[in-house]
């Protein structure tokens, strides 16, 4: 037997266990960064997270308001049995307030209820001069300012510019004779047009890039002769996925645009960042529905052509379905890199938060949304997080549908 | 050339870029008969049988020369639509290759291709193919199964089922019982000797027995060129080449 001498052993053990350490160490900082990323973003976000935020308007609607003359007067009015406790009702004038957080973390005062015969229920537009236009204030109203007079006919003013709680606020109008001006404003600020954006925008790309990705694979990986010309066009392909996204989004606004004015676009609009989004896929959906086929074994095309079928038979009805667990893998990185992009989206779907977005209206993604919180006069780093959430849980959620289906395709026939 | 040639082989020859695998094959193959070829590894002889149904295509680089004629007609010529030749030269793969889809859509994917859509008509091909193959009784009760339920030798049976149900006149089969045990190995020769009455088998094989066993002609391949081909009993018990007498008593290969 070899002797081995006892002080190379113990360096080589020494050199062993290092390499090992940093092996673990690489991989287990991946891990660390991940959840890092999580907590930080749940720990800022999370508070800011609710249903308003997902369904509500991002845009505050602004009532400027006088109550009609022939109701402004107090009355005696009875709080409703089930109002919330920590509401504070005005039996002078039917109506109850409550503390809350607007979404900066302001302490604003919401109208919790309306009684039906009070004077807030009838109340005229005062923004609109040359129309009357009649409405009444809703729950859920933030109470920026109502100034009053006393008996004394001497002017108050009330309301969150006051800094009040709806205490303050509830004393305040049980000392009022006349309801001079209100102002509520809606709180705004959710994202429900940035979802709906971001829906229409992976649709509409996905729809375009799919066909023409998987047809230009199945050219290049079937049809084609291998030679220098599809090298070419092969590696003009990889170049194309390593083009930053900022040059395809110069190149949307000014190729594509001319497009979209076919379909009567005017402004950037959500198509227009489809089709740029749909020149940004390709590259990865052809490099994955070509990893796809060329997994797919010879032996399906041999037997498929050894029973008299012809080529384009064999690749749809043999080698595709075959190939599809991969194409799968394709559109999830697709959707993925659609979620993620934003200065593409910035010059092509402009960054006006649009609340009831179309296709060829401007609108964000919810990326672009982020940008544009976070570049807004006050950022407001809770309400970004808060959306980074909703990202995040979309992707997981696509993850995990895109494994479980391909995992579901594989074992219905493998 | 007489009636009972179904294949006639004149100067083949067959190079792979600069390497030449065939030299000059010269042979006339009968109808409904088996017909074995035999020989050491990388010696032409499933290369040969990939000539036949034109499946050398596909290769890139592979060049052929001479004369396949069947049934009198030139297979490389403009005339024979390559198409057309496999759905009457049907083939068999070493290892079993089913489609990922059901047992039934397996055997109907050839007549579906040629644009029979009629569910009749593909029930009625899928159980005669099936049950040409010896497999319709264990499987006419879970049709709609992946065919990758199956064992390998059924699935073997399976492939030899999807190639009888495009009605073929000659079944080529590329080695297919080197994948599977004895007893499936015996169910699969006893079924090529029941479809000899109806088809041409032309099978390659490493196995001896298996050659003895169930052909009535053999071929001798070496290093690309066919040393011997006569009757099966012939060639085994007085070959008239001293290599295929060398090959059969094992003294190489």
């Amino acid at each position: 037997m070899m002797q081995v001498n006892a002080a190379v052993k113990k360096k080589r053990k020494i050199k062993d266990a290092c390499l090992n350490a940093i092996t673990y160490l690489s991989s287990g900082l991946g891990a660390f960064i991940l959840i890092a990323i999580f907590v930080f973003i749940f720990s800022k976000g999370f508070s800011s997270l609710g249903f308003d935020l997902l369904k509500g308007n991002y845009w505050s609607n602004n009532y400027l308001v006088s109550v009609e003359e022939s109701y402004n007067q107090a009355g005696n009015y009875q709080a409703p049995a089930d109002l919330n406790e920590g509401a504070a009702f005005s039996s002078k004038w039917g109506i109850a307030f409550v503390d809350a957080q607007d979404q900066n973390k302001d302490n604003v005062i919401l109208i919790e209820y309306v009684d039906e015969a009070s004077p807030f229920a009838r109340l005229l537009d005062d923004s609109i001069k040359d129309k009357q236009v009649t409405l009444s204030a809703e729950s859920g109203f933030q109470v920026e300012r109502i100034s009053y007079q006393d008996e004394n006919g001497i002017t108050y003013t009330a309301g969150n510019i006051m800094s009040q709680n709806a205490k303050e606020l509830c004393e305040a109008l049980d000392q009022a004779d006349v309801i001079e001006q209100a102002y509520f404003k809606t709180p705004g600020g959710g994202i429900r047009g940035s979802i709906l954006s971001t829906l229409y925008l992976i649709l509409v790309s996905l729809l375009i890039a799919l066909p023409l990705g998987i047809a230009a694979a199945i050219y290049l990986h079937e049809y084609a002769k291998q030679n220098k010309v599809t090298a070419l066009i092969r590696s003009a392909i990889d170049m194309l996925t390593g083009v930053p996204s900022i040059i395809f989004g110069l190149m949307g606004v000014t190729v594509l645009f001319p497009v979209t004015q076919l379909f009567g676009a005017t402004t950037t609009n959500i198509l227009l960042g489809a089709f740029t989004m749909a020149v940004i896929l390709l590259p990865t959906i052809i490099r994955s529905t070509e990893e796809a086929l060329i997994v797919v074994p010879k032996s399906m095309r041999d037997a498929s052509l050894s029973l008299g079928a012809n080529q384009s038979q064999t690749i749809f009805k043999v080698v595709l379905p075959c190939a599809i667990p991969g194409i799968l893998t394709g559109v999830m990185l697709s959707i993925g890199r659609v979620i993620g992009e934003s200065a593409a989206l910035i010059y092509t779907m402009g960054t006006y938060v649009n609340d009831a977005p179309h296709l060829l209206s401007q609108g964000t993604s919810l990326a672009v949304h982020i940008y544009n919180i976070m570049s807004s006069e006050q950022p407001n780093f809770e309400l970004a997080s808060a959306i980074s959430i909703v990202i995040l849980i979309f992707v997981l959620i696509l993850n995990i549908t895109v494994k479980l289906l391909s995992k579901k395709l594989n074992k219905a026939w493998y | 050339m007489n009636a009972e040639t179904i294949f006639h082989v004149d100067h083949l020859d067959l190079f792979y870029g600069d390497k030449q695998a065939l030299k000059q094959i010269k042979m006339d193959i009968k109808r409904n008969k088996i017909t074995a070829l035999i020989g050491p590894s990388g010696c032409g002889k499933s290369t040969f049988l990939r000539c036949l149904n034109r499946m050398n295509d596909l290769v890139d680089g592979c060049k052929v020369s001479g004369t396949i004629e069947l049934d009198g007609n030139d297979i490389h010529s403009t005339q024979m639509n390559v198409v057309d030749l496999r759905t009457k030269v049907g083939m068999v793969f070493q290892k079993a290759n089913p489609f990922p889809m059901s047992i039934y859509d397996n055997i109907a994917y050839g007549p579906r291709c040629q644009g029979i859509k009629s569910k009749k008509i593909l029930d009625e091909i899928v159980e005669q193919s099936l049950t040409k193959a010896a497999l319709w009784e264990e499987v006419k009760d879970r049709l709609q199964e992946s065919a990758f339920g199956l064992s390998g030798g059924q699935q073997q049976r399976l492939c030899i089922a999807r190639a009888i149900a495009m009605e073929p006149e000659v079944i080529l089969m590329d080695e297919p019982t080197s994948a599977l045990d004895p007893i499936s190995t015996s169910k699969i020769e006893e079924m090529a000797m029941e479809l000899k009455k109806d088809y041409t088998i032309i099978i390659v094989t490493h196995n001896m027995q298996q050659a003895a066993r169930v052909s009535d002609e053999t071929a001798f391949f070496l290093m690309g060129e066919m040393v011997e081909f006569d009757e099966t009993k012939k060639i085994f018990q007085q070959p008239s080449d001293k290599r295929t007498e060398d090959y059969i008593t094992g003294r190489f290969g």
